[in-house]
């Protein structure tokens, strides 16, 4: 059976983008204007020629909207539309629709003019035909059961590499349309790893390419790149999309929510290739699996990706049912590639969907552990968030290990023995130092003999200082006169008041890196460590010098074995600052908070502490003082191992070159060498920062459902609507587990991904399809409604779907089956004979370019320099922003700080997304904010795009560390470095009239430089990145406006 | 105008167009659109219609002759009190302090107050009537009160939404659904720009001292239309638009020259790659360049008299106050952009409002006024549409020595561009608690309906299919254009 092609129908014009066929529909562009379907020799098909119509123009008022439903007619079935009489089949004159559609009676004609909506002649004519066909209804494409295609068997000359071509082709020679020639083969690879990695290739890998001879060469570059982790990067950015992905909450306060471990699990999904199966049920239900594992709980994290809010007045009932609302969205779009958002309110105009659906999907959820509020208030009380504000995180949340911190903390900590070994072999290296050394290792010698645990707790001394007088009222209370008393281990037992009292403490430690207080129960205080509430322990110490004036120990770092936490914009400080805080539920043990002193003093004969504890209700204290300080307070070890290795060093009689731990401690504690103690209290912050290694996440926890009612008109106020239980549409295959057990989230991403399920297979292949060939096969991926489009290549969409399923939901898979086929591997080359039968390229006769999505549009022009850092995963990162951008932001205020440091260069999936004010890079090139679900990004062409390429410290740092790089090799000829710069930007030389312009600007560029050398050097301050010192300014600045011209191309930011 | 300023005009104009229909693999389809539509526009011309119903967008000719070519949208964000600005209630203020009647409140959403002992709480200021037409207008707002019969103010103003950020949403979008687009940008996409050197829809921040409120970049957001429609906000610190400026060490002849280079190199490629993106691409960095030259310029006061600083009350031009955003708008607006909105950070007085409201007022009312009596002295007021207002008002109950979020009342005042100056339409009840739902009611969505009518478009015919549906910035619910206060 001939079918007509999918390219006709004027509403498909331009059907990749939706706005175009909007802007078709809205200048009511007729059929006339362009070539149209239904060729006279066709058949007229219901599912792509009278579906579309119909719904468009008639079911708005004659669908499956019960309530909205006029003349009691509906037309989305045929039983019904025949029984009215308004389809009478093989009899279009005596079809009331007939009549309707092309009376002139004002008050008669349909759709009525008040809708808007008009019907044009040719879709008069394809009613007309269609009912005088016999009027044959087919179910929905996207609903029917998935079945497996047959492939088209073609004479194909070899261009059929797999059945995708094979679907392509037949589609093509129907039309007597010939394929495009297969790309050139740089071409190809830079289309691969664009496509596949969002990195551009290297001129090596092109020339390796080029150079490889074998018949499955593109096929082992398919693999190559399939394995490399930067695909799981790009993978995962149409993803994150999708589940609305970002680093803070959205509403109002827009604050800082924990979820970058999320973002890792899904890239290495994606590298590891978890079947999609596993990947959905993983995210929907991973905590309701049998012995669910920590992946899989961050994997949940996806069921918290819903904006929250923590305004004040905002009622919890309200924002429960917005979040229910927006997770309906995200599973019907992600998953079924429909618009439920409607059924809010009402059942759907055009697809089967009613508002019992949409809250009964909603019900799966129910059981999700959240606040619609998050925090506690007067109007809404919620014991469990008590005292939480807006520094404070949204809970439920775990703590997981994050691969990436952890080999960041390793490298620092490596980075730290590599400087403790260099200063120690540059002070063997002279005597004075290497004297000052040995003297150290003698003094800790002798003090590990004496404190092997590295503490030393000298007898204390506390001044007694004058209470107030009572006040009159107190006046028959007895004074509270009994000041502190010390026992023999050195604890000071305080009663009484709050109050200050000094304590003096001899040192008897030959240097004082760290001191330690201890808070120990006792018998005075009931066995507690407090007089009543623990307040904040803040001290204020200063060294007393036999004979000189006190000065003042400041401390570099502090952190305790137990505490209460403390809050800034969503994370927990690391370590102690601004005070100490005992934990409050701990009052009976033992709490302990180590000190680093920032300078580490070296300790005469006589010298004192004096420590002062402002107002402290301490009961019991205890002081100690180190001459060791590790890289980790709290870590004991060191004291240790560095007793074992003295007394090893000894025994070699070997004092000039030491190991590791004492190298480390006379680092650390000694202060010895001040550069490198600089050097190493640097790395030490970049330690801490690291927080050991571990991050704290959302998570899913499964509570006792709340009760889903149907909100009468979406009214969150309205408690009148029937009470719902969880349940998948009702007109799809329904659940096979079915029972008196109300279903789970486990049940309903079961379902997503069983076979019955028709959608999910057939969205998933069409988003993918769009991804890689610029227009999905059914044009509009988060509808595959009435009111979306029918498939380009129905057949084909079923056997990749089919396929995909078939395979173990295997993506890695699919992809490849995309990418080898030659369909990808067509020219990019526009065909202008096709620009009439197929303006949009539906049919594939050659390859679609693309612009590079705003991420690999940042990845790419840093690859190109070499400047991208590849670090896998961690936490979001900043780089450059205006400055100011926050300044509307509150609660708390913003100042968003760039890092200034490696994790400037980090690619774009890992840049901090704030929700309500995103990066505007990301945002000029089209990132959406991610407050909502988003199946496919708009692609713009701005002039916000051409300013940010020319001006952004991003791209101009970029273009002078490229140029720097062009100009390492000082021997090559302008000629030759030109040569390579477009190899290294778009993967081909120039062509000689490229050349000769690019020479000729650079010439005139040298000439303005050489003239300004002011300029040029403030061209080359722009970034972070040191400026290359060995290459001329005037030189370096005119390559530096060549790269930028290479970097602003459109090519450079495209995939041909 | 010159033959070839026309024909520039009209090149420009495909361009755009081009740029829209983008994802044609070809552009073609774009193109031939667009040629059409300029056969369209130009057929418009001929017949005679009024020369200001020709836009440059996609509602081309306008529905209606076009009243207001562009609107100046002052946010009062945080919600000013009804109650102490526009709609002076006698009643209220006798009932101080004294429980607040149920019948009133019964059954219904508040924020804060949510399950609180409610009390009446009298407007602390004065009202009188000003200007020939007797407007009420509180003490508060002394300059305003003295352009009385120039605007039009209305105190039946309801919403949906009662907490800061969906209300934005929802004055901004008419909808609280993430992702729609902004009025600005559906004016823009419907009418296009009146410039070429600028975004044809900007917004401008500036913040009070107490009462603040965030506001998201979403308020401006162009939601599912592309982002060419999203309005540009201007920053106070740094370049006014991002990355408008130079990089250092790049002058504007360096500059110009590397845009050249570019664009040269596009044309090479293009010569051999037929992709029309690339087309649009070299126009976008034209563009661009111009931007960057007009933005520097538009933001050089120096040529505004001392008068006209004093009229606004601007100590120091370009300091993001909201008076120097106020005289910023004008030059704005004087340049052709479409959608003006000024945010103030600084209504949200859910205590102290007695000082604090009074505080906000100040940094608001001579500026509105003086912006009011800029544009009328340049005979501009006619063609440009002035909106006054916050996303809600406050509640007529205390919320210990404020005010708290309320939807169900709440006053605004519109100037200029098609609407009748010297006029109250729509009226609360005696205690100032809910709008009288009479035909003066107006609910956000008529407010939409009457500012795209003014702007020349019919609401209910202004869609873009999202989602399957036709949707709309007045949404599926009906509502309607508010004739009573046009001129």
């Amino acid at each position: 059976m001939p079918r007509s092609p999918p390219i006709a129908r004027p509403r498909v014009i331009g059907t990749m983008n939706r706005i175009a066929s909007i802007a078709a529909a809205m200048f009511a562009l007729t059929a006339g204007a362009m070539p149209h379907a239904a060729a006279a020799a066709d058949r007229v098909d219901f599912d792509r020629h009278i579906r579309p119509i119909l719904s468009d123009k008639c079911f708005f008022c004659h669908g499956p909207d019960q309530k909205h439903r006029q003349a009691d007619l509906r037309l989305d079935e045929r039983d019904s539309a025949v029984a009215d009489k308004a389809i009478v089949p093989g009899k279009p004159e005596e079809s009331e629709l007939i009549r309707r559609i092309t009376s002139d009676d004002a008050d008669e004609t349909m759709p009525p003019p008040e809708s808007h909506k008009e019907l044009t002649p040719s879709e008069k004519t394809l009613l007309r035909r269609w009912i005088a066909d016999g009027a044959e209804y087919q179910a929905h494409w996207a609903y029917r059961p998935l079945a497996k295609p047959r492939v088209p068997r073609l004479n194909d000359a070899g261009w059929v590499r797999n059945p995708i071509d094979s679907f392509v082709l037949e589609e093509l020679r129907s039309r007597k349309i010939e394929p495009s020639p297969e790309a050139d083969r740089a071409t190809l690879l830079r289309r691969l790893s664009l496509d596949l990695t969002g990195l551009p290739p290297t001129p090596a890998e092109v020339a390796a390419f080029l150079d490889d001879t074998s018949p499955n060469a593109y096929e082992r570059q398919v693999s190559r790149l399939l394995a490399s982790p930067r695909y799981g990067e790009r993978m995962a950015v149409p993803w994150l999309d999708l589940v609305r992905f970002a680093d803070t909450v959205g509403y109002h306060g827009d604050q800082n929510q924990h979820v970058f471990a999320y973002r890792d699990w899904v890239i290495d999904a994606f590298n590891r290739n978890k079947p999609f199966d596993q990947f959905t049920i993983e995210q929907l239900a991973g905590d309701l699996l049998p012995a669910a594992t920590t992946e899989q709980r961050v994997a949940t994290a996806f069921n918290r990706l819903n904006m929250m809010t923590r305004e004040g007045g905002a009622q919890p009932k309200e924002y429960l049912a917005k979040y229910a609302a927006d997770r309906v969205r995200t599973v019907s779009t992600t998953w079924l590639g429909s618009t439920m958002g409607c059924c809010e309110c009402h059942g759907h105009k055009f697809d089967p969907f009613t508002a019992c659906d949409f809250y009964s999907l909603a019900a799966f959820f129910a059981d999700v552990k959240q606040w619609g509020y998050y925090a506690d208030a007067k109007y809404a009380r919620t014991p469990e968030l008590a005292g939480f504000g807006n520094e404070h995180p949204f809970p439920p949340e775990i703590e997981v290990a994050s691969p990436y911190l952890q080999r960041r903390q390793r490298q620092f900590e490596q980075q730290m023995i590599a400087l403790a070994e260099a200063t120690a072999r540059h002070a063997a290296a002279q005597p004075a130092s290497r004297d000052k050394f040995n003297g150290w290792q003698r003094a800790m010698r002798e003090f590990l003999a004496r404190e092997p645990s590295g503490w030393s707790t000298p007898q204390p001394r506390v001044a007694s200082k004058a209470l107030k007088p009572a006040k009159k009222s107190d006046a028959d209370e007895p004074e509270q006169i009994d000041g502190p008393t010390i026992e023999a281990d050195g604890r000071i037992v305080f009663r009484g008041k709050p109050q200050d009292n000094p304590i003096a403490l001899p040192l008897d430690v030959p240097w004082l890196a760290a001191v330690r207080l201890e808070l120990l129960p006792h018998a005075a205080h009931g066995g507690k460590i407090a007089r009543g509430e623990p307040t904040i322990i803040k001290p204020a110490v200063r060294i007393k010098r036999r004979d000189g004036k006190p000065a003042k120990v400041a401390f570099f770092y502090a952190d305790a074995d137990a505490r209460d936490p403390k809050y800034t914009q969503g994370s927990a400080v690391v370590g102690v600052h601004g005070g100490w805080q005992p934990a409050k539920a701990r009052l009976t043990e033992r709490q302990s908070s180590v000190w680093l002193v920032e300078r580490p003093l070296k300790v005469d004969d006589g010298d004192q502490l004096e420590i002062t504890l402002a107002g402290n209700t301490i009961g019991c204290l205890r002081v100690s003082v180190s001459p060791i300080a590790g890289v980790d307070p709290l870590d004991a070890s060191l004291a240790t191992e560095l007793r074992t290795a003295l007394g090893a060093a000894e025994s070699a009689a070997a004092t000039t070159t030491a190991s590791s731990p004492v190298n480390l401690a006379y680092l650390g504690s000694t202060a010895c060498e001040p550069k490198a103690f600089e050097q190493f209290r640097q790395l030490q912050r970049s330690w801490f920062e690291c927080r050991r290694g571990m991050a704290e996440v959302m998570t899913t926890v499964a509570v006792e459902p709340l009760m889903t009612r149907v909100l009468p008109r979406g009214n969150w106020q309205d408690d009148s609507g029937e009470i719902v239980s969880p349940a998948v549409p009702h007109f799809l295959p329904q659940p096979t587990n079915s029972g008196d057990q109300r279903l789970t989230r486990l049940d309903l991403a079961r379902w997503l991904v069983a076979n019955e399920n028709p959608l999910t297979a057939r969205v998933v292949v069409n988003r993918l399809w769009k991804q890689f060939f610029g227009a999905a096969l059914s044009g509009v991926v988060d509808d595959l409604g009435a009111q979306g489009e029918s498939p380009s290549h129905p057949e084909l969409l079923d056997w990749l779907a089919y396929e995909f399923r078939a395979s173990g939901w295997d993506t890695k898979r699919l992809v490849r089956l995309l990418v080898t086929s030659s369909t990808y591997r067509q020219q990019s080359n526009v065909r202008a004979e096709l620009r009439d039968v197929d303006p949009a390229n539906r049919l594939l006769a050659f390859m679609s370019p693309r612009r590079l999505e705003a991420e690999f549009v940042r990845d790419n022009a840093l690859a190109i320099a070499g400047l991208l850092n590849l670090d896998l995963g961690g936490p979001s990162v900043r780089p450059y922003q205006p400055a100011g951008y926050y300044a509307n932001l509150q609660f708390p205020n913003r100042d968003y700080v760039a890092q200034l440091d490696d994790r400037q260069y980090r690619r774009g999936v890992y840049m901090h997304w704030q929700r309500t004010f995103l990066q505007p890079m990301l945002a000029n090139f089209d990132a959406p904010g991610r407050e909502e679900c988003t199946a496919g990004r708009l692609c713009s062409n701005t002039p916000q795009q051409a300013l940010t390429l020319l001006n952004d410290p991003t791209f101009v740092e970029a273009a002078r560390v490229l140029a720097a790089r062009l100009l390492v090799d000082a021997h090559a000829t302008d000629e030759r470095r030109i040569d390579h710069l477009l190899r290294l930007a778009v993967a081909r030389p120039p062509s000689t009239a490229e050349r000769e312009s690019l020479a000729a600007f650079l010439a005139d560029q040298r000439k303005h430089y050489r003239q300004h050398e002011d300029e040029a050097q403030q061209l080359l301050n722009v970034g972070i990145a040191p400026a290359a010192t060995n290459i001329d300014a005037a030189e370096l600045a005119a390559w530096t406006s060549l790269c930028r011209v290479v970097l602003n191309l459109h090519e450079t930011i495209a995939r041909y | 105008m010159h033959d070839e300023s026309i024909q520039r005009q009209q090149l420009l104009r495909a361009m755009q167009r081009r740029t829209f229909l983008r994802r044609s693999a070809y552009g073609i389809g774009g193109l031939a659109l667009a040629s059409l539509l300029e056969g369209r526009a130009a057929a418009g011309d001929a017949a005679g219609s009024a020369p200001n119903q020709v836009s440059r967008g996609f509602v081309n000719p306008t529905h209606y002759p076009v009243r207001a070519r562009r609107i100046i949208h002052l946010c009062m964000a945080g919600g000013p009190s009804h109650l102490e600005s526009f709609d002076y209630k006698p009643e209220l203020k006798k009932l101080d302090k004294q429980p607040f009647p149920e019948s009133f409140t019964k059954g219904q959403q508040l924020a804060q107050l949510q399950n609180a002992e409610l009390k009446a709480a009298g407007p602390f200021c004065e009202f009188a009537k000003h200007g020939n037409s007797g407007q009420e207008i509180s003490s508060l707002f002394p300059h305003i009160a003295k352009i009385a019969d120039d605007i039009c103010i209305v105190r039946s103003m309801h919403t949906e939404q009662i907490n800061h950020d969906p209300a934005h949403a929802f004055m901004n979008s008419g909808s609280i659904i993430k992702g729609r687009p902004s009025i600005g940008s559906w004016l823009l996409y419907g009418l296009g720009a009146e410039t070429d050197e600028l975004p044809g829809f900007i917004v401008l921040t500036s913040a009070g001292k107490s009462g603040l409120q965030p506001v998201s970049a979403r308020q401006w957001s162009s939601g599912f239309l592309p982002t060419r429609y999203q309005g540009i906000l201007f920053q106070s610190k740094g370049d006014a638009v991002h990355y408008v400026g130079n990089p250092a060490g790049v002058t504007r002849e360096t500059q110009g020259a590397v845009v050249d280079e570019v664009n040269r190199l596009n044309r090479l490629f293009a010569a051999e790659h037929a992709d029309p993106e690339i087309q649009t691409r070299i126009s976008q960095y034209e563009l661009a360049f111009r931007m960057q030259m007009s933005v520097p310029d538009l933001t050089d006061f120096a040529s505004e008299p001392q008068s006209v600083l004093e009229m606004y009350g601007v100590k120091e031009p370009g300091d993001g106050s909201f008076a120097s955003n106020c005289l910023l708008a004008r030059r704005l607006a004087e340049r052709g952009v479409r959608f003006i909105q000024l945010y103030h950070r600084a209504w949200d007085h859910h205590n102290n409002i007695a000082n604090d409201m009074p505080r906000a007022a100040l940094d608001v009312d001579q500026a509105s006024a003086a912006l009011v009596r800029d544009l009328k002295q340049r005979g501009m007021l006619d063609d440009t549409l002035i909106v006054w207002g916050g996303e809600f008002g406050r509640t007529p109950m205390g919320q210990g020595s404020g005010r708290d979020h309320h939807i169900n009342a709440f006053s605004i005042w519109l100037a200029g561009g098609g609407i009748r100056g010297g006029m109250t339409w729509g009226r609360t009840d005696e205690l100032g608690y809910k709008y009288v739902a009479d035909d003066q009611a107006m609910h956000v969505h008529d407010l939409h309906a009457t500012m795209l009518y003014l702007c020349g478009i019919d609401h209910s015919r202004f869609s873009v299919k999202f989602q399957g549906l036709d949707a709309r910035l007045t949404g599926v619910e009906p509502c309607k254009v508010v004739r009573g206060i046009l001129a």
